[in-house]
C-alpha cells in the first residue's frame, strides 16, 4: 500500500521535472512561430522567422563555421584520442599517472579559464611569427584539446570491455600487427568510435566559452552569434535558429536511442 | 641457447615503450601545446604589468595579485572577496538543490522496467546536449517581465511590479541547477542500479522504521555516485560564465565573469590571469577535497568524469 | 626429472616439438618455468597436467609465441621458432574463454585466420563449409556469437583453430567452462577429431581424469617442473611421486619406517612387495584392496574395521579402520554383500600392487 504510494508520488515528480527540463526549450520552439516579435505574447502560428533566417547571411555563414569547426575537430580529436585510449589499454600496467592527470586537464580546467589561456597564448604567438591569427583554424585547434579526453576515455572503456584474450587470439590466427588493427581492433570498438564521433561533435557545437574567446571577427559560430544577438538586444530569427538547433539534438537523440536499443551495453553521454 | 637472445629481450621492452610514444604522444602533445603551455603562459601573465593598451609586459610585479586582493586607487574594497565568496556559495547552493531534486529521479527510473530506463535517462540528459546559450536565453524569455512567472511573482509580492525575474541571483542559481542536473542524474542512476536490494530487505527486517532503513542500507551505498555527481555539478558550476552573464545581474557577477572582464571589456590581462589563477586554485582545491571526501566514504577511485 | 624423462623412448616418428631448458619468470617471486625439456612426438594427443599456477598454461603460451621465454629453445619441426611471433607459427589454439571476435558472425571468425593468411575467398569459403560439416554446425553459421550456447562456441573455436590446418593444435582447458555431461562428450569428440586429422593436439587441463581420458601422454607439472612425464597408466600405477600421486586423487600413502628385501614395514602393518623398490613412502591404490572372503587367501592379510561406507552406484566406497591407521578402499558392486558400519571386515592386497613413490613437491 505505502510503497505503492510513494511510486505514484515519485511518478507525479518525474513528469513535473521533465516539464522543468523542457520548459525554456519548448518556450524557444513555439516563439519561433510567433507572429510578432514578442517573447510574452504568442500572436498567431507563421514562418516569417524562419524566412528571415534564410536570408540571414551572417547567420548563415555562422552555421556554416559551427560545422566545419564540429566537423574538424571531431575527426581529428577521435583520431589522436582513440591512439591514447589503446595507448592506456595496451600499457594499463605500467605507471601512466602522468598521462591520467594530462587527460583529465582538460576536463577540470573551467572553460573561462581554457578560453583565455589560449586566447593570450594564440595572440602572443601571432605577434610573435605571425601565425593562428584568430579564426576557425586556432578555434579547431582548442576544441581539439578538450576533445581528446572524453574519446580516449570512451575508447579505453571499450578496450576494457572487451576479452583480453581475443588480442591474443587475432595474433594466433596469424594477423600481422597492421592487419590486426584493420581487421580486429577497429571493428571491435566501432561502436566506441561512433559514440565518440557524435560526443565529440556535440561537445563542439555545444561550446560556447572556448569559441567565443578564440574566435575572429570572420570566424563566428552559431552560438557565438546567438550571443552578440542576445546582448545587442534581442533579434527575433533567435528563437528560429535555435529551434533548428533543437531539433537537430533530438533527432540526434532518437538516432542515439535506435543505436543504443539494439547494442545495450553503450550508455547514453551526458554534457 | 642463442647469443642474441637477451638482446632481443632488451629490444622488446624497447619496442613495448616506442609502441607507448607512438600511441601516446601525439594526443598528449597536442594536449600540452594547446593546454599546457597557455596555462603556463597564463601563470606568468599573471605576474607581468599591465601596459598602457591592456597588453601584458615588463616589469615583473606582484601588482595583479594585489588588485585582486581589493586594494585599489580608492584604498581596499572588498568586491572581489565577495565576488569570490559569492561563487562559492552560488556552487554549494545550486549543487545541494541538484542532489535533492536528482535523488528521487535517480530512484524512480532504477524502478522502472528496464526497457524504459534508456528512454527515459535520455529524456533527462537531451536538454543538456542544447546549446548552454539556448538553455539560458529560453529561461530569459520565461522570466522577463510580464511573463506568467514574474506575474505570479508580482502578485505573490515577491519582486516589484513591472519587473522580471531576472537578471537576479535566483535566476543565476535557477540557470545552474537546470544546466547541470543531468550531470548528477546519470551517476546517482548507476549507483542505484548496482544497489544491492537484499540489503535494504535485511535492513528493513532489523530497523522496522523506512526511513532508518534508508540512512542506514541505502544511502550509504549511494554515496560514491552521490561524490561523482558533486564532483560533476560543482566544478563546471563553480567556472560557470554564461549563466551569470546573461541572468544575473552585477551584483550577481560569478569569479567567471570577472575574469571574462579583464580580457573583454577593461582589459587589463595580468589581472583577469592572477584572478583565473585563484580560480583554478580553488577549483584544484574543491576536487581534492571532495576526493579525500570520496575515498572516506569508501567510493575509492569511482570519482570518475 | 630424471626417471620422467626415461620413458620418452626413441624409435618413434620425427619429434614434432622439442622445448630445451625452458625458464620463465614473470617477476624475482613468481617462477612460472624452471627449466623445462620435453619432446611432444609428432601427431600425439599430448597433455600438460597441473594444479593451477604450476606453468601449464605459460608453458602452453610459449609454445603459441604469445609469451616469450627468458632462456630456452623451442622448437617445432625441427624449426627453432623460439623467436617467431605467433602470428607467424603454424600453430593455434583454442583459449579458455574461447576468444570468439564479437563483432563478426560464425562464419567469419571460423574464416579468420585464413583471411589473415591470404587465402583466397573462393578458397576459403570452401574450406569453412567443410570445416563447418566436419564438426556438425553447418545450420550456425550466420548467427552473432552472442546468440550461442557454451558448448557451440567451444566448437566453433576448435573449428577456427583447425580450418587453418596447423601442425599444432594448443587446446588451453578449452572444456573447463562446460557443464559435466557436455564435457564428457565432448572430451569424446575432441579425441576422435584428433586421431581423424592425425594432428598433434597439446592440451592443457587441472582435471586428472579428463587427461586420462583423452591423452597419448601425459606430463603432470607443479612448481614449473616437470613431475612425471610418461601414459595415463603409467602415471595413474606407477605415480614418480607423492605429489603426482596426490595429484592423481591417490590418499592411501604411508611412511616406510624400516625395510628387508621385500619386506617393508609401515604404519598399516609389515607388507610384501613384488619389486624391489626405492620410494619413501608406500602407495596403495583403494580399488586394489580385497574385501571379505576373498581376502583371505592373499599374503598381505589385515582385519579392519568398517568406519564408513557410501553406495556409489557401480561401486562402494569404503572408509576403513586398521589399527590407528584409516584406509580407503573400492569395491566394485558385483552383487555381493554389503559391509556395514562399525563391521569387522578381513582385508588383503596383492603383492604387485603396491608400489613405492618418493617424496615430491
Amino acid at each position: 500500500m505505502k510503497r505503492g504510494a510513494l511510486k505514484r508520488a515519485l511518478g507525479i515528480y518525474w513528469w513535473v521535472l521533465l516539464f522543468f527540463l523542457y520548459l525554456p526549450l519548448a518556450v524557444v520552439v513555439l516563439f519561433s512561430f510567433n507572429s510578432i516579435n514578442s517573447a510574452a505574447i504568442f500572436e498567431s502560428f507563421s514562418l516569417r522567422w524562419y524566412y528571415r533566417l534564410l536570408a540571414n547571411d551572417q547567420i548563415m555563414s555562422a552555421l556554416w563555421h559551427s560545422i566545419v569547426l564540429a566537423m574538424s575537430s571531431s575527426v581529428i580529436a577521435v583520431l589522436l584520442g582513440t591512439l591514447i585510449g589503446y595507448g592506456l589499454y595496451r600499457h594499463r600496467r605500467r605507471g601512466l599517472g602522468w598521462l591520467i592527470v594530462l587527460i583529465y586537464l582538460p576536463i577540470v580546467m573551467p572553460d573561462i579559464v581554457f578560453g583565455i589561456a589560449d586566447m593570450t597564448f594564440f595572440v602572443r604567438i601571432n605577434a610573435l611569427t605571425g601565425w593562428l591569427a584568430p579564426g576557425l583554424g586556432p578555434m579547431i585547434l582548442s576544441h581539439v584539446t578538450f576533445e581528446i579526453p572524453f574519446v580516449a576515455l570512451i575508447v579505453y572503456s571499450r578496450f576494457v570491455g572487451l576479452d583480453p584474450t581475443l588480442f591474443d587470439a587475432a595474433k594466433d590466427l596469424y594477423a600481422s600487427p597492421v592487419k590486426r588493427a584493420w581487421h580486429f581492433i577497429v571493428p571491435a570498438i566501432k561502436p566506441a568510435l561512433i559514440s565518440a564521433f557524435f560526443l565529440s561533435f556535440t561537445l563542439s557545437i555545444d561550446d560556447f566559452v572556448i569559441s567565443f574567446f578564440t574566435s575572429g571577427p570572420e570566424s563566428s559560430t552559431l552560438p557565438i552569434y546567438i550571443w552578440g544577438a542576445i546582448r545587442k538586444g534581442v533579434t527575433p530569427e533567435i528563437n528560429a535558429i535555435a529551434t533548428l538547433m533543437i531539433a537537430a539534438v533530438i533527432v540526434a537523440a532518437i538516432i542515439s536511442l535506435l543505436v543504443t536499443r539494439r547494442r545495450p551495453q553503450t550508455p547514453p553521454e551526458g554534457r | 641457447m642463442p647469443p642474441s637472445f637477451e638482446v632481443s629481450r632488451r629490444s622488446l621492452k624497447w619496442r613495448e615503450t616506442r609502441h607507448l610514444l607512438l600511441t601516446t604522444a601525439p594526443g598528449a602533445l597536442w594536449i600540452v601545446i594547446f593546454l599546457v603551455l597557455p596555462s603556463l603562459y597564463l601563470v606568468s601573465m599573471a605576474f607581468m604589468t599591465n601596459g598602457p593598451y591592456g597588453q601584458p609586459g615588463m616589469p615583473l610585479s606582484l601588482d595583479a595579485f594585489r588588485q585582486l586582493a581589493g586594494f585599489g586607487f580608492l584604498g581596499w574594497s572588498p568586491g572581489n572577496l565577495y565576488t569570490l565568496l559569492r561563487s562559492i556559495w552560488q556552487t554549494i547552493v545550486a549543487t545541494g538543490l541538484v542532489v535533492v531534486l536528482s535523488y528521487p529521479i535517480a530512484y524512480y527510473i532504477t524502478t522502472c522496467r528496464a526497457s524504459l530506463r534508456p528512454i527515459m535517462l535520455l529524456a533527462v540528459v537531451v536538454p543538456s546536449w542544447t546549446n548552454q546559450v539556448i538553455r539560458t536565453f529560453g529561461w530569459m524569455n520565461l522570466l522577463a517581465p510580464e511573463t506568467p512567472l514574474s506575474d505570479a511573482a508580482q502578485f505573490l509580492g515577491l519582486i516589484p511590479e513591472h519587473m522580471g525575474l531576472f537578471p537576479s541571483s535566483f535566476a543565476v542559481t535557477l540557470g545552474l541547477v537546470y544546466n547541470f542536473l543531468p550531470f548528477m542524474v546519470l551517476p546517482l542512476y548507476a549507483a542505484f542500479e548496482k544497489l544491492d536490494t537484499t540489503l535494504i530487505e535485511a535492513a528493513i527486517d532489523l530497523y522496522a522504521s523506512p526511513m532508518r532503513a534508508f540512512w542506514a542500507a541505502v544511502f550509504p551505498q549511494t554515496l560514491p555516485g552521490l561524490l561523482a555527481g558533486v564532483v560533476l555539478v560543482a566544478v563546471p558550476a563553480f567556472g560557470m560564465y554564461v549563466v551569470p552573464e546573461l541572468l544575473g545581474g552585477g551584483r550577481s557577477m560569478m569569479i567567471g565573469n570577472l575574469v571574462a572582464g579583464q580580457f573583454t571589456g577593461a582589459s587589463n590581462w595580468p589581472y583577469g590571469a592572477a584572478a583565473a589563477l585563484l580560480m583554478l586554485a580553488a577549483t584544484l582545491i574543491g576536487i581534492f577535497l571532495l576526493r579525500r571526501l570520496g575515498k572516506r566514504a569508501g567510493g575509492g577511485e569511482e570519482v570518475v568524469i | 626429472m630424471t626417471n620422467a624423462l626415461a620413458t620418452d623412448d626413441a624409435g618413434r616418428p620425427a619429434p614434432s616439438i622439442t622445448l630445451e631448458g625452458l625458464e620463465k619468470s614473470f617477476s624475482r617471486d613468481v617462477i612460472a618455468l624452471d627449466g623445462v625439456d620435453l619432446t611432444i612426438r609428432a601427431g600425439e594427443f599430448f597433455t600438460l597436467l597441473g594444479p593451477s599456477g604450476c606453468g601449464k598454461t605459460t608453458l602452453l603460451r610459449i609454445l603459441a609465441g604469445l609469451d616469450t621465454a627468458n632462456k630456452g629453445v623451442v622448437r617445432i619441426g625441427g624449426h627453432d621458432v623460439t623467436e617467431v611471433p605467433p602470428h607467424k607459427r603454424s600453430v593455434n589454439t583454442v583459449f579458455q574463454s574461447y576468444a570468439l571476435f564479437p563483432h563478426l558472425n560464425v562464419e567469419d571468425n571460423i574464416a579468420f585466420g585464413l583471411k589473415m593468411q591470404g587465402v583466397e575467398k573462393d578458397d576459403r569459403q570452401r574450406r569453412v563449409r567443410e570445416m563447418a560439416e566436419f564438426i556438425k554446425l553447418t545450420p550456425l553459421l550466420g548467427r552473432r556469437i552472442d546468440q550461442l550456447s557454451g558448448g557451440q562456441r567451444q566448437r566453433i573455436a576448435l573449428a577456427r583453430a583447425l580450418v587453418c590446418e596447423p601442425n599444432v593444435l594448443l587446446l588451453d582447458e578449452p572444456l573447463s567452462a562446460l557443464d559435466a555431461g557436455l564435457r564428457g562428450q565432448l572430451q569424446v569428440e575432441l579425441q576422435r577429431i584428433q586421431r581423424r586429422l592425425g594432428m598433434t593436439f597439446v592440451f592443457v587441463t587441472h582435471d586428472q581424469q579428463e587427461a586420462m581420458v583423452m591423452s597419448d601422454r601425459i606430463a603432470v607439472l607443479n612448481n614449473g617442473k616437470i613431475q612425471h612425464l610418461g601414459t595415463p597408466r603409467e602415471i595413474f600405477e606407477r605415480p614418480a611421486n607423492t605429489f603426482v600421486a596426490r595429484f592423481m586423487g591417490h590418499d592411501n600413502l604411508f611412511d616406510i619406517t624400516s625395510r628387508e628385501g621385500d619386506l617393508l614395514d609401515t604404519p598399516l602393518g609389515r607388507l610384501t612387495v613384488d619389486t624391489r623398490t626405492h620410494g619413501d613412502k608406500v602407495l596403495i591404490r583403494p580399488e586394489t584392496i580385497e574385501l571379505g572372503e576373498d581376502a583371505e587367501t592373499d599374503a598381505n592379510y589385515f582385519t579392519a574395521v568398517v568406519r564408513e561406507s557410501f553406495y556409489r552406484g557401480s561401486y562402494i566406497e569404503y572408509r576403513l579402520d586398521v589399527g590407528e591407521v584409516s584406509l580407503r578402499a573400492l569395491s566394485s558392486n558385483q552383487g555381493q554383500k554389503l559391509h556395514k558400519n562399525g563391521e569387522r571386515v578381513p582385508i588383503s592386497i596383492c603383492p604387485e600392487d603396491i608400489v613405492t613413490v618418493t617424496d615430491g613437491e
